[in-house]
């Protein structure tokens, strides 16, 4: 009995001082002129869910470290598995229509009145990215930046570099940033040349064509995306804080998608599917250039009950006859004792790409360059409302979780709706549900609670 | 005597190489209330004594890194007269409390709550550290924290306490 | 505040660079916290961006840079 007791205790006494030891380890050492700094990790997945279509879920573990002062290494990893279903670009039809997988493989039927969903879309997709960011000189920092991810038909490698300098004590910050990506699609069964009708037969591999460009071994296709961004920073007052930024990219390459289709109607106005050559399907074709440009403003104020409004607009334009306008506001309200709750709204509209059709007709193809019916590049609204709810713990560290609503709504072309489409919904409304949960701490914080809890276990 | 000739040529140096150079100047008199002790402390209270004066704050981590070297410091050297001055300017009293509850400083923490002594002292960064000698005159401004600093500015600090 | 003080913070934001009165080094306890960030959250950011590039035309435009505690 005597010695089960001592037992007992030794081995709480053996813990306590494993856990001090623990303890005294993760803290600041006060001797040598060492460097020590905890892991910050911050940690979230995201469920997404649209209405009929496409499912997925991406989770995303970042990590931080201060490597020496003011001088921090940062990785982030992501990973996400995407299934369900996208619109191909083809419109509804009064029939029921059948289409062969991209793949060449299993070929798929919509019904009557309905926008057509290629089902086979799936795909799991890992990113990684790795920044480096040290002071320069006393005024001036920079972030140098890799990132690399790939999926069963595509892959990206980028680079980046950001420089920060800082004026009038800090409070006003000028910020010049510039980005390369090197794309690489290799598309199941190859780069279809543009505007070219879509193949019926299932077939191993190759679509009508290979698209003569830029291909490397496997026919696969590249795209390279340039980057500038010039932005100011400034301390209006001791609670807010804005930010003007102008950014210009370039990209060229294949900029197709090359999995949407477009469909071609008889050209008697009846707006029946046409039915001369072997599909009423053609692949899509956009330019080999893209050049894009933005304007974006944000503003974060806290007021007087440490309520934090957020505000950001941004206009897009880019040669493709594309604008957009975002806005988003966000309030974060607090409960108290480290509780929160933010509201969130975004609205977003942009006008259709020049070349965005919704169907084309029969005899009209020789003279069109480009066309595509990619719901991306139409005349469309996003509105997404959300709530957040966190709590940010006494001793350190953060648990999060938000629920946005999404829906999209696109407009119908009036001139594609011929005949029997009048009436149909060309675009129909695309409605999502998101949730994500975060969780951020680090690494001191993390040993501490650990140690702990072991404590509490042992007692 | 000839000990303080290449000393002072040394604070010099410092001196130009900190962000603001101070020729030597008087450091402005202060009466801030203590947060680890009763009452309040004035920069007199340390005449005669080496002061390091450390300016800083629980919402500025470079700062709160200073501290376990701070306290060496302080440690070290009070036998040969240096006293570790440390002025919080957060606003919040509890904040700098919880922060000493946590890390027991052997130092002197004061409270500049609406910064006004922070603003004598032309304070031009955070966080910023004066090192005064026992005339109580500033010798050398330092503006923020490094590891790789620390030796140079106790090297600096122990030529002062051999005056 | 004054109607005044609020016009000139109304324009000050629209431009997004003038200075009213600078803030002081000892001033910055507000701007340092995480929620007063440009990017108070990267994990929610990323994941909206990455969800809204996927749906819409136009993406990025964020800078990063500025703000927070002004230390060091």
């Amino acid at each position: 009995m005597q010695l089960k007791k001592n037992n007992t205790r030794n081995i709480r006494d053996s813990l306590a001082v494993a856990t001090c030891t623990l303890l005294a380890g993760v803290g600041p050492q006060a001797q040598a002129a060492e460097f020590q700094s905890p892991w910050e990790i911050d940690s979230g997945v995201l469920f997404y869910a649209e209405k009929d279509r496409v499912r997925l879920i991406e989770p995303v573990l970042q990590v931080r470290k201060e490597i020496d002062d003011g001088e921090f290494l940062t990785a982030r990893f992501v990973a996400d598995t995407l299934t369900g279903a996208s619109p191909n670009g083809a419109a509804p039809s009064d029939v029921p229509q059948t289409f062969t997988a991209p793949s060449g493989g299993k070929s798929y039927t919509t019904q009557a009145n309905e926008i057509p969903l290629d089902p086979s879309f799936k795909d799991t997709r890992g990113a990684v990215s790795v920044d480096w960011e040290r002071p320069l000189s006393e005024q001036l920092r920079g972030i140098f930046g890799a990132s690399f991810s790939i999926e069963s038909d595509y892959t990206s490698l980028g680079a980046s570099a950001t420089l920060a300098r800082d004026f009038n004590q800090r409070n006003t910050t000028l910020t010049v940033a510039t980005s390369l990506n090197l794309d690489s699609v290799s598309p199941m069964g190859g780069a279809p040349v543009g505007l070219s009708e879509m193949s019926t037969t299932v077939t191993g591999g190759g679509g009508e064509g290979e698209e003569e460009g830029e291909d490397d071994e496997d026919g696969g296709e590249s795209k390279t995306i340039q980057e500038f961004l010039v932005g100011v920073t400034q301390v209006v007052d001791r609670n807010t804080l804005t930010q003007l930024n102008y950014s210009y990219g370039h990209s060229s390459g294949y900029l197709t998608d090359p999995y949407k289709i477009l469909s071609v109607l008889e050209n008697d106005g009846s707006g029946d599917l046409r039915t001369t050559g072997t599909s009423p399907y053609v692949h899509e074709n956009r330019p080999d250039n893209r050049t894009f440009q933005t304007i974006y403003w944000k503003g974060v104020h806290q007021f007087g009950n440490e309520g934090v409004l957020t505000l950001a607009y941004r206009y897009g334009w880019d040669d493709w006859g594309i604008n957009s306008n975002t806005y988003d506001v966000r309030y974060r309200h607090e409960l108290g004792n480290g509780h929160y709750l933010q509201p969130h709204y975004r609205h977003y509209n942009q006008s259709a790409a020049d070349f965005y059709r919704q169907t084309l007709i029969d005899g009209e193809l020789p003279k069109l360059d480009y066309a595509s019916a990619d719901s991306r590049l139409g005349e469309l609204t996003t509105k997404t409302i959300g709530l957040k709810y966190g709590v940010e713990f006494k001793g350190g560290g953060e648990f999060n979780i938000r629920v946005e609503s999404m829906k999209q709504t696109g407009k119908t072309r009036a001139q594609d709706a011929v005949g029997k489409l009048q009436g149909m919904d060309l675009f129909p409304d695309n409605k999502a549900t998101m949730v994500q949960v975060g969780v951020s701490m680090d690494t001191d914080t993390l040993f501490k609670r650990v140690a702990m809890a072991l404590l509490k276990i042992a007692k | 005597m000839t000990k303080s000739v290449p000393a002072s040529v040394f604070a010099l140096l410092l001196s130009a190489l900190a962000a603001s150079a101070f020729a030597a100047e008087t450091a402005p008199e202060f009466s801030l209330p203590a947060v680890n002790a009763q009452g309040d402390v004035k920069l007199s209270d340390f005449k005669g004594r080496v002061v390091y004066l450390d300016f800083w704050a629980t919402w500025c981590p470079p700062c709160l890194k200073s501290f376990p070297w701070m306290n060496t410091l302080q440690d070290r050297y009070k036998e040969q007269g240096l006293s570790v001055v440390a002025v919080g300017v957060d606003r919040k009293r509890e904040l700098i409390e919880e922060f000493i509850k946590q890390t027991e400083p052997n130092f002197t923490v004061v409270q500049d709550d609406k910064g006004e002594v922070a603003k004598a002292y032309k304070l031009r960064g955070m966080p910023t550290s004066y090192l005064i000698d026992r005339n109580g005159n500033i010798v050398l401004t330092h503006m923020g924290f490094r590891t790789k600093d620390q030796d140079k500015l106790e090297a600096e600090i122990k030529t002062l306490l051999e005056k | 505040m004054s109607i005044s003080r609020y016009l000139i913070i109304a324009t000050c934001l629209m431009l997004g660079a003038c200075s009213l009165q600078a803030v002081e080094p000892w001033e910055r306890d507000v701007l340092a916290q995480k929620k007063m960030q440009l990017v108070a959250d990267p994990v929610e950011n990323y994941l909206d961006e990455h969800t809204y590039f996927s749906k819409e035309a136009t993406s990025g435009g964020q800078g990063v840079g500025g703000g927070g505690c002004g230390c060091n």
